[in-house]
């Protein structure tokens, strides 16, 4: 069931317990349980923070913890599953459920007891009503459900001589029980076809910590990284993201220091958001403006900067600002002042001339200390390298640690690592892109489009970890849509696979929707995945959180492709 | 020359300087009593020779050997004074119970020593309060809040908190608890307190 009030239904239940918390990796999910975590030490409230990977975590995690806690707390995981039957707990065991993966199953929103889901339930939910999908069959005892051979014993011996009107009335029932269960499969299936992202969970906690009047500025900028998180991993749709952006904005004028003038000015060292109309340039403050622009995705994809061509385009784009190639290429901070002192401005004017209308993005910027300075973009990929880094043989909870740890203030040479983490990242992104496509080795499969990395390709092993492929995977798609002239192609999906694990012989597959300008977001490849395992019984795992990744068998890869072919046309 | 071994008994308490027990070196121990034994024989056969003979250019040679004698005297004094603090630190640092590799380099007398320390603290910390008594071994620093953040640097299996529930310490989760049951664990270097 949906939670209401919730500082009475959640917080206040949880306050005097203790809780289990247990994480989702994404940067959004960090940022939810860095506010939590706050707000429990700041109530003394005792927690055990566990992160969860795939669904196997959980449910390991889940059975190893079920003895010592009663409230558990999911955040971004667990509502797009029937989690009672996944996980079998015991009756008095309670799940808050925090999750930005929608349809949320309806199990989930039905039960009353056990779910209790901190979700919003204005956000776009269309569930579909109690009475469509869940029926009291009394009318069940009358007749065998499913074994309607066995109907002619003994009750039927006795009343034959009335049962015209009984077996009519049964025939009847029949009927409408199979229309019901038809009508049912048909709203289900509508329901549960595309799977897509609501609200950002840390932005739902920072509106708990604002009613318990218990928020800061550490929170609202943990909010603030959550929803960009969304936005560069292109979960949400961009008029969501402006919503949302504007409801953050409203917190942060309130928390901004009024009466800031020359006598009562602020210490240099306070924590300061700000709301900037920023360039669309990944990490271009940490790095040179020539790198950034050419290893954004945006700017990347508008020059086409893997030809010949868009390399002189964008030597063009530079001097018509009145760049020197020298400065340019300099670190962002050695830039001569009076270049940067414009640079938003000038840079907006001259994209406008070469096609690119969206160069900048409304979104948050944090300054604490003389050199601190950060957009919330950077921090989201700066923590996700750290949470997808493969640099040493870390677990995956080691670098969920190291993520997490990035996320505080005082943790700044985390983040500094991370962000040169998210540098290389990103290069190895527009490489790979650039040989993608000048290799053409994205194929046209018919319904969709489908791209194989293989095992020789430079950083391939940065691509075995989901959030980098599906960064990778929306890239593609865009470079590949701005390249390519065949008008159908530009409307098609992407289906991507990379190596997963040398040794075991499987692959990472992800499927993204069609690159549009007003795409919802919205993924059928989740259900589409399955359908296709089952069909040709390969071997695949579907573990993570979200249904549209999944891995599969190397030698299982041109059967399970040719099912979803079938599948889609 | 005399007086070297002892030196070197020193020296080697010397080089850990930091509080750590070395192994007891009872042959080194045994050596310098066994030079101490030889230096006081000669001693006495010169001194009975200088009385009953009058030679009194024996009496420089017995004043060396007595203060060879007084110096390995001290320096073995030094030695065991100084294991003996470091002992007695090691139950401010450990707790009564003593990890077996660090049992293993004391001695017999050590051991004894310090079960009888163990005592006479546990009755001194008994007779606070009333008869309540106080851990005092705890709270080296006043302590900034009630719970704390530790993080789990390897998988250590279950443990109690006072009010009987119990916490599955695994590989890298986090766990808000009680400052003074997280010491101990701390200090053994299964938990790692997170400064937020």
């Amino acid at each position: 069931m949906f939670v209401t009030d919730i500082r009475k239904d959640f917080y206040e239940v949880v306050a005097n317990q203790r809780v289990a918390l247990l994480v989702a990796p994404d940067i959004d999910a960090l940022c939810a349980c860095k506010i939590l975590q706050a707000l429990f030490h700041c109530d003394q409230v005792q927690y055990t923070l566990v992160p969860v990977t795939r669904w196997q975590d959980l449910d390991t995690a889940f059975l190893e913890h079920k003895e010592q806690f009663r409230y558990f707390v999911l955040i971004n995981c667990g509502a797009n599953v029937d989690l009672l039957e996944m996980l079998q707990p015991d009756d008095d065991s309670i799940f808050f459920i925090c999750d930005t993966h929608r349809p949320v199953d309806v199990v989930n929103v039905y039960n009353d007891t056990q779910i209790k889901l901190l979700i919003k339930q204005d956000d776009d939910l269309g569930v579909p009503s109690y009475d469509d999908i869940f029926r009291d069959d009394e009318d069940e005892e009358g007749d065998d459900s499913g074994n309607e051979s066995d109907e002619g014993s003994e009750p039927s011996g006795k009343r034959r001589r009335f049962d015209e009107g009984a077996v009519e009335r049964r025939i009847e029932r029949q009927r409408a029980k199979r229309e019901w269960e038809a009508r049912r499969r048909e709203i289900l299936f509508d329901y549960e076809q595309y799977e897509y992202h609501g609200t950002s969970a840390a932005m739902m906690f920072f509106e708990l910590a604002w009613v318990l009047t218990k928020d800061t500025k550490d929170m609202l900028w943990w909010a603030v990284i959550g929803l960009t998180d969304q936005w560069v991993h292109d979960k949400i749709t961009h008029m969501k993201y402006v919503t949302d952006i504007a409801t953050m904005q409203r917190h942060v004028s309130r928390h901004n220091h009024r009466n800031e003038d020359e006598e009562n000015s602020l210490s240099i060292d306070c924590m300061r958001i700000s709301f900037e109309y920023d360039l669309r340039l990944s990490l271009y403050q940490h790095w040179s403006l020539y790198e950034s622009i050419c290893n954004s995705c945006y700017t990347s994809c508008s020059f086409k900067l893997w030809t010949l061509n868009g390399q002189k385009k964008l030597q063009e784009f530079l001097a018509d600002m009145g760049l020197p190639l020298k400065q340019v290429r300099q670190k962002f901070n050695s830039m001569d002042m009076s270049i940067k002192e414009n640079l938003r401005d000038v840079i907006e004017e001259s994209s406008n001339k070469y096609g690119m209308k969206d160069i900048r993005i409304q979104t948050f910027g944090v300054h604490f200390g003389f050199k601190n300075r950060f957009l919330a973009s950077d921090m989201v990929h700066a923590a996700a390298a750290l949470l997808e880094s493969t640099e040493k043989e870390d677990s995956d909870s080691d670098n969920f640690i190291k993520a997490l740890d990035s996320l505080s203030r005082s943790n700044l040479e985390r983040l500094h690592s991370g962000i040169e983490l998210a540098k290389k990242k990103l290069m190895a992104i527009q490489q790979t892109v650039a040989s993608c496509i000048c290799t053409n080795l994205i194929l046209s499969q018919g319904p969709f489009l489908y791209c194989y990395l293989m095992e020789g390709t430079p950083d391939v092993k940065l691509f075995a970890k989901p959030m980098a492929l599906t960064l990778l995977c929306k890239y593609l798609l865009k470079a590949f849509v701005h390249s390519t002239r065949n008008k159908r192609c530009k409307l098609l999906p992407l289906i991507m696979a990379a190596p997963k694990d040398v040794e075991k012989g499987t692959v990472i597959v992800v499927g993204i929707p069609p690159e549009s300008e007003t795409s919802d977001k919205k993924n059928f490849f989740g259900r589409a995945f399955e359908k296709a395992a089952e069909s040709t019984s390969s071997r695949t795992l579907h573990d993570h959180f979200d249904t549209s990744i999944i891995e599969l068998k190397t030698e299982d890869r041109s059967k399970f492709l040719d099912a979803l072919i079938t599948l889609l046309s | 020359m005399f007086g070297e071994k002892a030196v070197e008994l020193i020296r080697e308490l010397h080089r850990m300087s930091d509080g750590q027990l070395p192994a007891f070196n009872e042959d080194g121990l045994r050596q310098v009593l066994q030079e101490m034994e030889a230096l006081y024989d000669q001693n006495q056969t010169d001194v009975n020779e200088a009385k009953a003979e009058g030679r009194a250019e024996l009496i420089p040679s017995i004043k060396l050997r007595h203060c060879c004698l007084l110096r390995n005297q001290r320096c073995l004094a030094a030695y065991l004074y100084d294991r003996l603090l470091r002992i007695r630190a090691l139950r401010w640092e450990y707790g009564s119970v003593l990890p077996p590799n660090v049992r293993f380099h004391m001695c017999a007398e050590e051991l004894q020593w310090f079960a009888q320390y163990k005592k006479s603290l546990a009755s001194f910390m008994r007779s606070f309060g009333g008869g309540e008594g106080l851990d005092i071994t705890q709270d080296m620093k006043p302590p900034k809040s009630l719970y704390i953040e530790v993080r789990c640097l390897k998988d250590h299996g279950e443990f109690e908190i006072d009010d009987g529930t119990v916490v599955l310490l695994k590989k890298n989760s986090q766990h808000f608890l009680p400052r003074w049951k997280c010491e101990q664990l701390i200090r053994q270097g299964v938990l790692e307190h997170v400064v937020s």
